[in-house]
């Protein structure tokens, strides 16, 4: 099975507990990793890459100190090696101009604002590896059990063969 | 690669090693060098298919790639002659070898795959769906034939993956809305892999599996028509259908009184649209028609749409890439591994060697079936078909009119065929299947209950509608 790795950014511990408890379901099928700042983010992202492992999705909090969730994000989208890396901003204290600018430069894919439902993050993150890995022409079939079913059917009735 | 895959690898390849090494003089069969080389190919690829080291269409690939290094006429020069300096006589033409892929049935799936892929993206599945699904109103008991109809008359034309996937996200938001102690959810569930598994039998391109097939009545020199396999197919998969419906509704009796699909919206008038419409149709006609009326060849006719849509740009550049090549290149492989058994005259050496003439037909008929159905269980249809198919195309010949009281060549290979694709016991024997197991409504016990019995019935009712054909002397 192919290494996805999925990295949680925040600079406050228990938050960072908090997400990788809500997406303990995922534990058995995707490597779940925390960061609690942007730089070591960066450099996580350029480890696994190094590994030829991938990065899947990364969720990030805003405000840190140091680099701005916005901008660490925006980095990843466009870094060619991570451009179909999926991005969630999880958030309290994004003004207009930051949302503005997550949507327009970053392209997040999804934006959560604190505090969070774990039952609904937990959702869309299976929602976006789907997507990801779909995208990615990874072998879906061994990620099955946690894949988001809706996601996984309208890409087989175009793309579904026999075997 | 993970470690189980690389222990699987390596057991692969040493018992295709053993079985390379078997001395099979002792048994009475003389094989030369070449065709020892492909029994070494043939196990491989039987290993590599059933533990899957690497992803099927992948071993397919290295079943050509072999081929053409160790028995064409233009493989490594130490492979080319024996120890005493002449060459084998039985060395495949490499063009032979490389044409596995531009195989005219290989043609034939693709302009399934152009007629797939523009009904989909024109909404014309889906749309179809709708109108087809009106006159079953509101009682599940009626809905529920009424989609395994449908499902099974799409997967004639798509497949059975896609048009599971399509069914299935139908089907998904009205099934979670039921009660869960209702056990017509898992009725609703099992109903589209098994209708979609069991139409794929309908057509030459429903499913993979017919297409070896149709390669091995060729080789057997027993040509069935796109026509002619319709004309018991399409009944078959009807009086099938109907049978499983009765078990589904005897297995998982449904409680809830009433239920509404909604499916697809408007059909689509655009002119690239109605193309569609009218190239689909035409297709499907000339399909139906065959040789006698308009002297286009099946396969001919596939590549029809092919051209249409290309030029009016229904299927882009994009869609071009999209397309299953896979598929097609693990066909290939089935047809390449055919080619080699059957070229060196391996097939017919090994074969001859076992008296099948002097067998009860019934026996190797049901034999042969049995055998398969228990192998596309466990793995791929394709690869079932693709490993069995050109041995039991061989026996056929080699037994002559002995098969005839059963209907001969070609009631011996449909009816293998067949127990390929009826291989739907468990979450793993199919990809639609999979699909179904994994929306939750149905466990593995409920699966492998319907789908033992479902391929019971199947079974028993190709021997029947085969002893039939021979008796009207269809395939003379």
């Amino acid at each position: 099975m192919e290494t996805i790795n999925v990295i949680c950014v925040d600079d406050q511990k228990d938050v960072l507990d908090a997400v990788l408890r809500d997406l303990r379901p995922l534990e058995d099928f995707f490597r779940l990793e925390p960061a609690e700042s942007a730089a070591e983010c960066r450099e996580l992202m350029d480890e696994i890459d190094e590994r030829g492992e991938s990065v899947g999705l990364v969720i990030s909090d805003h405000v840190m100190p140091g680099e701005l969730g916005v901008s660490l994000l925006g980095w990843i989208s466009a870094t060619p090696r991570f451009s179909k890396t999926k991005k969630i901003l999880l958030t309290g204290q994004a003004n207009q101009a930051d949302t503005i600018r997550a949507i327009n430069e970053a392209h997040i894919d999804s934006y959560f604002e604190k505090p969070w439902k774990g039952e609904e993050l937990l959702g869309t993150v299976k929602k976006l590896l789907t997507a990801y890995i779909l995208e990615k022409g990874i072998a879906y079939e061994e990620f099955m059990p946690v894949l988001d079913q809706a996601e996984l059917l309208t890409f087989l009735t175009r793309n579904g063969f026999d075997t | 690669m993970t470690k189980a895959k690389w222990i699987k690898m390596c057991a692969a390849i040493i018992i295709a090693a053993v079985v390379f090494c078997l001395p099979y003089e002792a048994f009475g069969v003389s094989v030369n060098p070449v065709e020892r080389r492909v029994i070494f190919i043939f196990a491989l690829a039987a290993f590599f298919w059933i533990l899957e080291p690497f992803p099927i269409w992948t071993t397919s690939m290295l079943v050509i790639v072999l081929m053409l290094l160790t028995v064409s006429d233009h493989s490594l020069l130490l492979f080319r002659s024996s120890a005493d300096g002449e060459t084998f006589s039985n060395l495949i033409p490499y063009q032979s070898v490389m044409a596995t892929f531009a195989d005219p049935i290989i043609m034939l799936f693709l302009g399934g795959f152009f007629l797939a892929a523009s009904a989909t993206k024109y909404r014309l599945d889906m749309n179809l769906a709708r109108v087809l699904l009106k006159p079953f109103g509101k009682n599940p008991k009626w809905i529920l034939l009424g989609l395994m109809a449908i499902t099974a008359i799409f997967s004639m034309f798509m497949s059975n993956t896609a048009t599971t996937a399509m069914m299935l996200a139908i089907l998904a938001p009205v099934l979670s809305v039921f009660d869960a102690n209702d056990k017509g959810r898992a009725a609703f569930a099992l109903s589209i892999p098994v209708a979609a598994n069991i139409g794929g039998m309908g057509t030459p391109i429903g499913t993979p599996p017919n297409a070896i097939a149709l390669k091995a009545l060729g080789t057997a020199g027993a040509n069935v028509s796109f026509g002619e396999w319709m004309a018991f197919g399409v009944p078959y998969v009807l009086v099938l259908i109907l049978l499983s419906w009765f078990v589904l509704l005897k297995i998982f009796p449904i409680t809830k009184k009433e239920m509404e699909l909604s499916v697809g919206d408007k059909f689509l008038r655009t002119p690239k649209a109605i193309i569609v419409y009218i190239t689909f149709a035409v297709t499907v006609v000339l399909w139906v028609a065959g040789e006698g009326v308009h002297g286009l060849d099946s396969n001919t006719v596939a590549m029809i749409p092919m051209a249409v849509f290309a030029l009016a740009q229904i299927i882009t550049k994009d869609d071009l890439k999209k397309m299953s090549w896979d598929v097609l290149w693990l066909v290939a492989g089935g047809f390449a591994l055919g080619l080699g058994l059957s070229k060196t005259g391996l097939a017919s050496h090994i074969i001859g060697a076992i008296p099948f003439a002097s067998w009860n037909p019934v026996v190797l008929m049901v034999g042969g079936g049995v055998i398969c159905l228990v192998m596309a269980n466990f793995m791929s249809h394709t690869a079932t078909a693709s490993l069995l198919l050109p041995l039991f195309a061989a026996v056929a010949v080699s037994v002559g009119s002995h098969l005839d009281v059963l209907g001969g060549v070609t009631a011996l290979l449909v009816s293998v065929a067949f127990a390929s694709s009826l291989g739907m016991c468990l979450p793993i024997s199919t990809p639609p299947n999979a699909l179904a197991h994994a929306t939750g409504f149905v466990d593995t016990k409920g699966m492998a209950k319907v789908g033992i019995l479902v391929s019971m019935m199947g079974m028993i009712l190709a021997y029947v509608m085969m002893y039939f054909l021979a008796v009207i002397h269809f395939f003379d």
